[in-house]
């Protein structure tokens, strides 16, 4: 038996028909001198699962960051199911109840419990009743198998379930999309496994996800396409196939052997 | 006696809360409304700058006479004075905590569809009032101190009413010894509880 992401892999990821999120000419610049994303266009496909990896200081974070409008770009635009974010009178916090993201860094809100985490928005924005909202919100919890924890505050948790935890924040509202800005860079290495296995789980449910990251293995079982960014642009896309036996730019050639390399030595 | 005790707590305890209220604001418009700044500013070095016995008489003289309601109130023209020098304190206090808290749990909020007054009063308040606790603490134990100066426009306070019994018994020791006690005794335990609950707060939170 195929799993779902498996089975969509096989019938090619360009076939993809609704698209969820799409950026067009993307630029921020930042005190006018450091470019850090330039001129990024971008689809992502509903069920789509895009890996964007390039060295540190490549805009990654930013142009992740763009996305959900956290950090507003400078130019181009910004279409979340056809709707224009970028244009003037958006209603960004809307837009945003809509889009999930995970950070390096996790944030979780650290005075409440992993189930005050996940469920403030719920209550909060969404205006859920209480009921209701715990109610999904435990199920987030556990679909990234944290709801044993869900009484225990952030400073009790390892980073690893603080990252699943994160993962269920985002998750909870059901987003359209979610964006994962490294994930597991943060954290030890043996908790990496943890976190990877829950993303793992995700994309098996056919979940949107554009993620950053630097795991090669996760990356080549479950990328419909990994897209190689470098000083601000993407430089090359295409299946994971293409990136570990033959990338087609030279950047992404050298790039690849030293994370290979460093993969190996672990 | 009793009366006094009541007024003198009345007078700090709603200026607290006066000052707090005030003194988010002023923290979070310093924060997060870069065009806020020179108006925080002013306000803080206004009543941070000048003495409080100073302020009380001219905001009740000065001010009541030109405005009578509400000034010429001698009780509400302390609560307000002492509440906004409290705000100016307190938003410096504050200030402090939310740089300590860091900009990411804002970002944090914002990312779920927070705007950012809500993103202010569920994430970042709650946690505010964790890391301000040992200020909140010497705060609260000024203002029952500072609200004798109120005595100087008639409030019946602490200090107002030590002062008449020292005129009736003229006794010039005992009425002030126990005032001096009666002061200890309401700030100590107060502040002191306030900054255990919060050590032990942070502690659990990891903050």
């Amino acid at each position: 038996m195929l799993g779902e992401a498996e089975e969509r892999k096989s019938w090619g990821y360009k076939e993809m028909t609704d698209i969820v999120m799409e950026c067009k000419n993307l630029w921020k610049t930042y005190e006018q001198h450091l470019i850090a994303v330039k001129d990024v266009s971008l689809q992502i496909g509903e069920g789509d699962i895009k890996l964007i990896f390039g060295p540190s200081g490549s805009g990654k974070s930013t142009f992740l960051r763009c996305l959900a409008m956290l950090t507003p770009p400078d130019r181009g635009d910004i279409l979340l199911r056809g709707e224009c974010l970028t244009k003037a009178g958006t209603d960004l916090n809307k837009a945003r109840t809509r889009i999930g993201f995970v950070f390096q860094q996790i944030y979780l809100f650290r005075h409440l419990t992993a189930l005050g985490n996940v469920e403030l928005a719920l209550r909060r924005v969404l205006k859920l009743p209480k009921e209701e909202a715990e109610k999904r919100a435990l199920e987030a919890l556990e679909e990234v198998k944290m709801q044993e924890w869900s009484h225990h505050y952030p400073s009790q948790l390892s980073g690893g379930q603080q990252q699943r935890v994160g993962i269920a924040r985002a998750l909870a509202r059901n987003p359209d999309i979610i964006l994962l800005d490294e994930p597991t860079s943060a954290l030890d290495p043996e908790l990496t496994g943890e976190v990877i296995d829950t993303l793992r789980d995700l994309a098996k449910k056919g979940t949107t996800m554009l993620i950053v990251s630097h795991e090669m293995p996760f990356a080549r079982e479950v990328a419909d396409e990994m897209i190689f960014f470098d000083e601000g642009s993407i430089i090359e896309t295409g299946p994971p196939e293409q990136f570990f036996t033959n990338p087609k730019s030279e950047r992404a050639k050298k790039f690849m052997a030293r994370l290979i390399k460093r993969t190996k030595r672990e | 006696m009793v009366e006094g005790v009541l007024t003198t707590l009345s007078i700090s305890v709603l200026s607290f809360l006066l000052g707090m209220a005030a003194g988010l604001l002023l923290a979070f418009g310093r924060v997060y409304e870069k065009g806020s700044r020179p108006l925080v500013e002013v306000f803080e070095k206004f009543f941070r700058g000048i003495p409080e016995l100073v302020l009380m008489l001219m905001f009740y003289w000065g001010v009541g006479s030109y405005i009578p309601f509400p000034f010429k109130n001698a009780v509400f023209t302390a609560t307000f004075v002492l509440g906004m020098r409290s705000a100016a304190n307190q938003s410096q206090i504050f200030r402090g905590a939310i740089r300590g808290i860091g900009e990411e749990q804002m970002v944090a909020a914002r990312s779920l569809g927070f705007s950012k007054l809500w993103s202010a009063v569920h994430v970042m308040i709650p946690q505010v009032f964790v890391f301000s606790t040992p200020g909140l603490g010497s705060e609260y134990a000024l203002l029952i101190k500072d609200s004798a100066y109120a005595f100087v426009i008639g409030v019946p306070d602490i200090m107002f009413i030590t002062n008449s019994i020292r005129k009736a018994t003229l006794d010039p020791v005992t009425p002030y010894l126990a005032a001096a006690f009666l002061y200890i005794l309401l700030t100590f335990p107060v502040a002191t509880w306030l900054d255990a609950w919060g050590s032990r707060r942070k502690k659990k939170l990891g903050l």
